[in-house]
């Protein structure tokens, strides 16, 4: 459980949500990255305030396990990526900027409507926390399914784990260290391995827009 | 120990082939060793849970009677693969397509996809089979990419990112599933036995979106449509003995994972959600590939469009219930060692006329003639044509679906039979007829012809006569379904 005050938690919770929808809007891929670790920073600090409910030195270091992984090796992964091939601007979006926030808008009204009820299954007072946290995640899989970068295709999903960690955390949710520490590891991988295929595919097809990408069909 | 045994052997293997300088010989050693331990490990467990009702190490590893089903298809199927994997490897050395680094990346990545697998089934941690799962993604992305060609490394792009998307989904569905258990925080692992107890607890609501996000999760890796994207794409640009490990193993590793969170969502629901909901996944699973196979014209597509379109039967069977589950399991063991098979057939089809292109494969029953017959054969057990274990499975299921669904059971019929079209077609033209670019008949070497024989044997034994252990435990593994 968190113990922090009702306001520092939906500050935090709009610290989760609001960079994955600047996310959509944001055509330099150093911002996106930017972004990302502002969004991992509010969740190191929920992190961190789980620690002062119970503390113990194996939750501590996956902890700092989480918080290493997602504030500095990933973005330290992507923008070695973005400055070895020069890749200054992030690719084009499949929908116009103006279509991409009406979605948006749809997306976080639905996580408003009385459809997701079943979700929020924790006290009033988690109420906003979840469905803003559950908004957040449908945003980041729209930015994955939106985006024709590959780059942001990976730091969607990277923001779909950050938005997931955040409703577990409002919700209760928390792992054991143990598997925190998995999980971790697994990111960690998933981070290293995603960036070497970016550098393939970049050496490959000479971009990382993901529609030069069409031998496959049928 | 068995258990044990099954997670350490192909660990060691893949850090002793790490270890490998020079000799190619050493790696094959290692690798026909380590998947004959793992056979043996399978067997014995097998054997354990037969007659104790369930085999475990520590409360970290267990393994009942639905889990040995999957952990038997992953070992004989990892054997059959390891084996293949040395005579198809040699031919590719032979042909200068790979050298001594990229056969060792091979066999390294090989082993941690078999240890990825087999600590899916055999944990009691939910969370640490998604981690498991995600690691079998992460462990084969480099083996779809094998070859560095542009199609493979798009292949493997879109297999990462889909099944990353799709596996967090899963995990959250996961976690919703765990909610009742660890509200308020945790500091202990959760399994699964822990889960079944906690339904009474569970909200009927939450279950439902739970199960549906880990439908859709898990789902995407066992290429349920419309989350197959990824998989034709993967499953034809993979090595073929990969392809076969993952048509013929990792999918039932992934529906196993949907079968567990249905048996917990079915105690804590009461009702058909959960019944309906494969069914519907089930049957649009049938009827996506079978227009598409029709159409094909590549054979490693068409076998991974085969994959999806078995994947529905065996959800479907799952769906319908009652004596349809023992039809589903039945279905997976059947699937995975003919599917191997054919996928065995596709990697000699590929090394003689190096092309996937069913066009420009012409004659293969006179250009490779064990091949050929093990291919016809493999493609009247896939089809499910009498007397092959497929056609039984698939009784099962449909005469207990049409008690209750008649007109899907009828709708996934007529879609069989295009798909029995479809194949035939495809098969009789690429297994006759003559080519317009003669290639010199005879096989590769022994290793590429030895594996797909001992399963195709396999395969058409088991449709006549199945052991009575096997099948008890079967029987035991549908009763803890259908409970």
């Amino acid at each position: 459980m968190l113990h922090l005050s009702d306001q520092t938690q939906l500050i935090l919770a709009a610290l989760v949500y609001t960079p994955v929808v600047i996310m959509h809007l944001t055509k330099r891929n150093r911002a996106a990255v930017s972004l990302y670790i502002l969004q991992s920073s509010a969740i190191a600090l929920l992190l961190i305030s789980s620690l002062f409910d119970k503390f113990s030195l194996l939750l501590l270091l996956a902890i700092s396990a989480t918080v290493a992984v997602k504030i500095f090796v990933a973005p330290y992964f992507f923008n070695n990526l973005t400055r070895r091939h020069r890749l200054r601007f992030s690719v084009s979006t499949y929908l116009n900027t103006p279509l991409s926030l009406l979605v948006i808008a749809a997306l976080f009204s639905l996580s408003q409507s009385s459809f997701l009820a079943a979700l929020v299954f924790m006290p009033e007072s988690s109420d906003r926390l979840l469905r803003l946290a559950f908004a957040s995640m449908l945003t980041s899989l729209f930015l994955c399914i939106n985006r024709k970068g590959a780059l942001s295709q990976m730091l969607g999903i990277l923001s779909l784990e950050n938005s997931i960690v955040a409703f577990a955390l409002f919700a209760g949710l928390e792992q054991s260290p143990g598997l925190q520490l998995g999980i971790t590891f697994n990111i960690l991988i998933w981070v290293i391995i995603a960036t070497v295929f970016a550098s393939m595919i970049f050496r490959k097809f000479g971009s990382l827009d993901v529609t030069a990408m069409k031998r496959l069909k049928g | 120990m068995a258990l044990l045994v099954l997670i350490i052997s192909p660990l060691i293997a893949a850090l002793a082939s790490l270890a490998v300088r020079k000799r190619i010989f050493w790696l094959e050693t290692i690798a026909a060793v380590a998947a004959s331990v793992e056979v043996m490990a399978a067997v014995t467990t097998s054997v354990t849970v037969y007659r104790q009702g369930e085999a475990t190490f520590g409360s970290f590893l267990a393994t009942g009677p639905l889990e040995i089903i999957v952990l038997m298809t992953v070992a004989v199927i990892g054997l059959a693969a390891s084996f293949y994997s040395i005579g198809y490897l040699r031919e590719e050395v032979r042909k200068q397509i790979i050298g001594f680094s990229r056969v060792r990346q091979y066999y390294v990545l090989m082993h941690l996809f078999l240890l990825a697998m087999f600590f899916a089934v055999n944990t009691t941690s939910p969370i640490m089979m998604w981690i498991a799962i995600e690691a079998t993604t992460l462990s084969t992305a480099f083996l779809i990419s094998f070859y560095g060609k542009a199609a493979s490394m798009e292949a493997a792009w879109k297999y990462l990112i889909i099944n990353s998307i799709g596996l967090l989904l899963g995990f959250f569905g996961t976690l919703l599933f765990l909610a009742p258990e660890t509200s308020g925080g945790i500091d202990r692992f959760i399994d699964w036995r822990m889960l079944v107890e906690s339904t009474p607890y569970m909200d009927p609501s939450l279950i439902k979106v739970a199960f549906i996000f880990v439908l859709i999760g898990y789902g995407t890796k066992a290429g349920l449509v419309p989350m197959h994207t990824w998989l034709p794409d993967a499953h034809s640009k993979a090595p073929s003995p990969i392809s076969a490990l993952l048509s013929g193993s990792l999918l039932n590793v992934a529906l196993l994972a949907i079968v567990k969170f249905r048996i917990i969502a079915d105690a804590a629901l009461l009702s058909p959600f959960t019944r309906n909901a494969m069914i519907f996944f089930g049957l649009i699973s049938i009827a996506i590939p079978a227009f598409i196979i029709i159409a094909q014209n590549n054979y490693k597509r068409l076998f991974a469009y085969s994959s999806i379109e078995h994947m529905g039967i065996i959800t479907l069977g799952f769906g319908f219930g009652g004596l349809a589950t023992f039809g589903a399991l039945l279905h997976m063991i059947y699937h995975s060692l003919a599917k191997s098979t054919l996928f065995f057939c596709a990697g000699n089809t590929f090394l003689k006329y190096s092309s996937t292109k069913m066009l420009k494969v012409k004659g293969v029953l006179s250009s490779l003639p064990v091949t050929g017959i093990i291919l016809v054969i493999a493609f009247l057990a896939i089809t499910g044509v009498p007397p092959f274990g497929i056609f039984i499975s698939e009784f099962y299921i449909f005469s207990a679906g049409s008690e209750n669904f008649l007109p899907v059971v009828i709708g996934a019929l007529f879609l069989l039979l295009l798909v029995f079209a479809g194949f035939l077609k495809h098969v009789v033209g690429m297994s006759l007829g003559e080519d317009a670019e003669p290639v010199a008949a005879g096989e590769l070497n022994l290793l590429t012809v030895v594996p797909p024989v001992s399963l195709v044997v396999l395969l058409t034994i088991a449709g006549f006569y199945l052991p009575g252990p096997i099948r008890e435990l079967i029987d035991s593994a549908a009763t803890l379904i259908n409970r």
